[in-house]
């Protein structure tokens, strides 16, 4: 009888206990990084010389060492007439030596596939961010923001700025092809169009700056001239909103008509001070780099294999989700996080004194 | 003089042999990947609409007249198509279509040089800038691209065997350049008049309809490339090709062409071809940045005028140090000094 | 009719009719747009067309020794990035110094392009194809991919562009506007008076009777270089000024500009005539068309192409017009002198 009853209890301590030591082993929780592992990998910016992108390269860095990668990190990429191409050339380069993995921001959406494509048929993890491709040429992608919540904020800041009586507006992007401005006017377009509050704003043009400080201040002054009734400038890109600034300022019509878009803080400082740029917006392209990185180490490693629902800590950033893309069809994503809304009201918070710089 | 030349010509295809194997050795250093089938047919492929362009440039150089027009005719015609086939033009009809339009710029250029007896060198300045803005009006901002997909294959390597078709274009190209430019009357004609374009008048070579004929080619071969890389690229924009002219212009002087018309040969470029497309590969290979390869090909400009003119300064001094002035007349040298002051002028004249 | 004829050049005639074309565009101009005849547009145009104008003298003085200059954009682009960059590191440069740096560096660059040209014996545009490149590169490389932004720059650089020389009524004429008009004038002068000028024309016009009269080619020549550069270090300067934020791909582009410019007013791509006057013209109406055709809504695209089309009508002008014009004049000239030398 107590044989019985003991075998009993066991069998039943041992149904008990299997499930849930089942379940454990299935249930790792999120993916950590184990550091060490050789890798080289180049980080691909739209333009090496931007500023946004040489803050995401010294993330991709702190993300290097903390990871103790001994292999390279090459930081290259195209001049700005030669964008496509020149991203397209250092992929096939890439290709033919063998990296293990190619971090792209994307000067276009389409062209860059035929590349990306055979790396990858190479056995290179290609990830992207910051600028997408097409959701088969890459293994992911990471997400700055939210790109169409970004239409939404682009739209409430002009709503803001306007104010209720509305008036004309234009828009000063970069260069004609990238997917994240292009996605991202889109987006705008869409909320404009959806809700009734703006319905007073009129969109009068879409030009492009390239990127170029040159030609986006030419821009910037075209459009004053070629629409006299202009109120608001929005520019989502940092050269846009600065190369604006400096000629807003120059022609002494700050504050008559008014910038809002994207930029960095450092620069917008001293235009937000002379009243030139009313608002903008940005999040951390130091962590974007940082977070990229990690991500494509996981891949590159096959610690993460890039199926949706997948869970990971990247470093400092903590716990990320590989999740399904609501902007392209097919895509997947790990979206990094928030905007940050700077003006003037909240200057003292963001301005950077002159020994911290 | 011109067996001098013929000579001297000899030793500087010889140099080039030189220089091209030091390349490889240190292209073979740079990286393992280099001397695999796929890296050579890109080295090639990426650069294939410029080798096929400086064929026909070639053959301008040494007529003593230049095209600095040949890129933004690239641009334009592949803008052309691509906005003829953007608006539903078959892609067949819009590729002649391109063709023919590229033909008559070049033969609007040929207008004014031949006929109008314009400079080269700012008529096709003129037609650089003009192009260019005609190719802006058509496309603006956008880019265009889906094209079919037959279209895009004839772009890409593996076309037959490894190769791609613009390749094989390039090949036949050269091959005919080859033996035009050196066994038949025409390619004769095109160095006399390079030479002394008066002489060749009086000598009763038709030196208007010649230079009208090079610069129709150079037109229709600039819109052949166009299309080559709108085939490549896969998609088309107005700056496209832009600032091509650079290396185009460097393998053809690096090859041994004088800038003042009446010397160099095929052979000459296309070992500068290789030259300079190897230099590019190895550079990329080394993760060089595209303006750091832009200024050694700069540098690699200058050179292949300087190093020439060193050489020959160098043996003018041991020469006279040796023998007082008899090797050379003194007004054969201060012609020569003459002609190499005389830069925009001679290209003009 | 005679008399006419001695008193006018062809030369004067073609910047005459430079000038009347020039007011046929406002006046075009002034119908189609509103607010045209206002001091913004003259500020637009003002301010767009200062860099050029110094550039453009610098390579006028180059094409008139019949050489070419294509490496200004990539000099303005060196200069205006290296002077950003130490007036960055050191913001208490007195503003004379960092023009004289501006300057001083573009004298080296353009002394190297003139040595090249000259003691090497290399055709200036194979010289200056290489050059525009091979500085870019270096810019490239001495940058290491930062740019120059606006935050690091001193006040008073930021806002040189504003700054206003003197006022006539409602007409702001602004310092750095004032700057490049001067440097016009005084090469004007130079190209005019001084006997720099007239050796420059002579080596253009007649290379060989030049050098056998006794004159330096050598050294005229790469004068003009060291000029040319020295004064895109000038419009370097300026261009910090105005954009401020300095990309290594500053003022790409920029030499075609300039060479519209010299060739649209009407110095011959030959050599050996031509003047400032003339030149400033031709930037005055690149300028005008540029910002007038943007007023207009017109499709900017069509900017290049009417570029292009005027610096070919320029050229075929020059070698079918002026040519006659000069024939004629020198016929008139002899008939004077018969008809003086008859009546004695």
């Amino acid at each position: 009888m107590n044989t019985r009853k003991v075998l009993s209890i066991l069998i039943l301590l041992a149904l008990l206990v299997t499930p849930i030591l089942a379940t454990n082993a299935q249930d790792d929780g999120p993916v950590e990084a184990v550091p060490g592992q050789e890798l080289n990998m180049i980080l691909l910016p739209k333009d090496p010389g931007n500023p946004v992108f040489v803050e995401a390269h010294e993330g991709a860095m702190e993300a290097h060492e903390e990871l103790e990668n001994p292999g390279e990190l090459i930081f290259t990429g195209p001049t700005p007439e030669n964008a496509i191409p020149g991203q397209i050339e250092i992929i096939t380069s890439g290709t033919t030596e063998g990296v293990d993995a190619i971090m792209i921001s994307a000067n276009a959406y389409e062209e860059l596939v035929p590349a990306t494509t055979a790396a990858m048929e190479a056995d290179i993890t290609i990830v992207t961010w910051d600028s997408p491709v097409m959701p088969e040429g890459e293994d992911l992608f990471i997400a700055q923001v939210d790109f169409s919540e970004t239409g939404v904020v682009m739209a409430d800041m002009a709503l803001n700025l306007l104010g209720e009586e509305g008036g004309q507006f234009a828009i000063l992007s970069a260069t004609p092809d990238a997917s994240n401005q292009n996605a991202w006017i889109e987006a705008m377009q869409e909320a404009l169009e959806a809700d009734e509050k703006y319905a007073n704003l009129e969109l009068v043009d879409i030009v492009y700056g390239n990127d170029v400080p040159e030609d986006s201040y030419n821009q910037a002054l075209g459009l004053v001239d070629k629409y006299p009734d202009l109120g608001l400038i929005m520019a989502p890109t940092t050269v846009g909103i600065a190369a604006a600034a400096k000629a807003l300022q120059d022609e002494e019509l700050c504050g008559e008509v008014l910038l809002s878009g994207l930029g960095l803080p450092s620069e917008m400082q001293a235009f937000v001070e002379d009243g030139c740029v009313q608002e903008f917006a940005l999040w951390s392209f130091h962590d974007l780099g940082y977070l990229t990185y990690y991500v494509t180490y996981l891949l590159a490693t096959e610690q993460l294999t890039g199926e949706i629902g997948e869970q990971f800590v990247a470093g400092r950033m903590g716990e990320y989700t590989i999740e399904e893309d609501p902007n392209r069809e097919g895509g997947k994503r790990v979206l990094m996080g928030p905007f940050s809304l700077y003006n003037a009201d909240n200057f003292d918070e963001w301005a950077v004194t002159e020994e911290e710089e | 003089m011109r067996k001098r030349d013929w000579r001297w010509l000899l030793r500087w295809e010889s140099l080039l042999a030189v220089i091209l194997a030091m390349v490889i050795v240190a292209n073979i250093q740079i990286s393992d990947h280099y001397l695999g089938v796929d890296n050579f047919v890109n080295l090639f492929h990426l650069s294939i609409e410029k080798i096929i362009l400086a064929l026909i440039m070639t053959l301008i150089i040494i007529n003593a007249e230049i095209d600095l027009s040949i890129a933004s005719l690239m641009g334009l015609s592949a803008c052309l198509f691509a906005w003829l086939y953007n608006k539903g033009v078959p892609a067949q009809s819009a590729i002649l279509i391109a063709l023919a339009a590229g033909t008559l710029c070049g033969t609007f250029n040929g207008f004014w040089i031949a006929y109008a007896r314009l400079p080269s060198l700012v008529v096709t300045l003129a037609g650089l800038i003009m192009f260019r803005g005609a190719a802006r009006i058509l496309l603006e901002d956008r880019s265009i691209g889906l094209f079919p997909q037959w279209f895009n294959d004839l772009g890409q390597p593996n076309f037959v065997g490894p190769l791609s078709f613009g390749i094989i274009v390039f090949i036949i190209l050269f091959v005919v350049c080859l033996i035009v430019l050196h066994f038949t009357a025409f390619g004769r004609y095109v160095y006399i008049i390079g030479n002394n374009r008066h002489a060749a008048r009086y000598a009763g070579i038709k030196v208007r309809q010649t230079k009208m004929i090079l610069f129709t080619l150079s037109g229709l071969v600039s819109s052949l490339g166009g299309l080559l890389l709108a085939a490549r690229l896969g998609t088309v924009r107005a700056n496209v090709a832009e600032d091509f002219e650079l290396d185009i212009i460097t393998m053809v002087l690096l090859g041994g062409v004088s800038i003042f018309g009446g010397t160099g040969t095929m052979v000459g470029v296309g070992l500068s071809i290789l030259v300079v497309l190897n230099l590019r590969n190895g550079m990329s290979l080394a993760n060089y940045s595209g303006n750091i390869q832009t200024s050694v090909v700069g540098i690699l400009l200058i050179a292949s005028v300087l190093l020439p003119n060193l050489f020959r300064a160098v043996r003018r001094w041991s020469a006279f140090s040796f023998r007082s002035r008899d090797m050379m007349s003194k007004d054969e040298e201060e012609s020569q000094e003459t002609q190499q002051t005389d830069t925009v002028g001679s290209i003009a004249n | 009719m005679n008399r006419i004829r001695q008193i006018i050049r062809p030369e004067q005639i073609r910047e005459l009719s430079l000038l009347l074309i020039i007011l046929l565009i406002i006046i075009f101009f002034g119908s189609q747009i509103d607010s045209y005849y206002t001091s913004r547009t003259f500020q637009r145009i003002s301010s767009a067309v200062m860099i050029i104008m110094v550039v453009a003298v610098g390579e006028t003085l180059v094409v008139i020794t019949r050489n070419i200059d294509l490496s200004v954009g990539s000099i303005v682009g060196v200069t205006a990035y290296v002077a950003g960059e130490q007036v960055s590191i050191h913001n208490d440069l007195p503003p004379l110094a960092l023009v004289l740096l501006a300057v001083g560096i573009g004298t080296v660059l353009g002394l190297l392009n003139g040595i090249l040209v000259t003691y090497g014996n290399i055709p200036s545009i194979v010289v200056t194809l290489g050059t525009m490149a091979i500085y870019r590169g270096v810019l490239v490389e001495y940058g290491r991919g930062e740019n120059v932004l606006v935050r690091d720059l001193p006040d008073w650089l930021v806002d040189l562009p504003r700054v206003n020389l003197f006022s006539i009524g409602e007409l702001d004429i602004r310092l750095l506007v004032g700057v490049a008009v001067v440097i016009v004038i005084i090469f004007q002068l130079v190209l005019s008076f001084l006997p720099y000028g007239r050796r420059l024309y002579a080596i253009g016009s007649n290379p060989d009777a030049a050098r056998m009269a006794g004159l330096p080619a050598r050294r005229i020549v790469l004068g003009a270089f060291v000029l040319s550069g020295a004064l895109s270090g000038l419009g370097g300067f300026i261009y910090l000024a105005r954009f401020g934020t300095i990309s290594f791909n500053a003022a790409q582009g920029l030499h075609m500009q300039a060479i519209a410019a010299v060739v649209v007013g009407g110095i011959n791509i030959f050599g050996g005539s031509g003047t400032m006057f003339g030149m400033l013209l031709g930037a005055i109406l690149m300028g005008i068309l540029e910002q007038s055709l943007i007023r207009m809504q017109i499709n900017e695209f069509w900017k290049d192409a009417i570029f292009g089309l005027f610096i070919l009508l320029a050229v075929a002008t020059d070698a079918l017009v002026m040519n006659r014009l000069r024939d004629i004049w020198a016929r008139a000239a002899v008939q004077m002198r018969e008809a003086a030398m008859s009546e004695e």
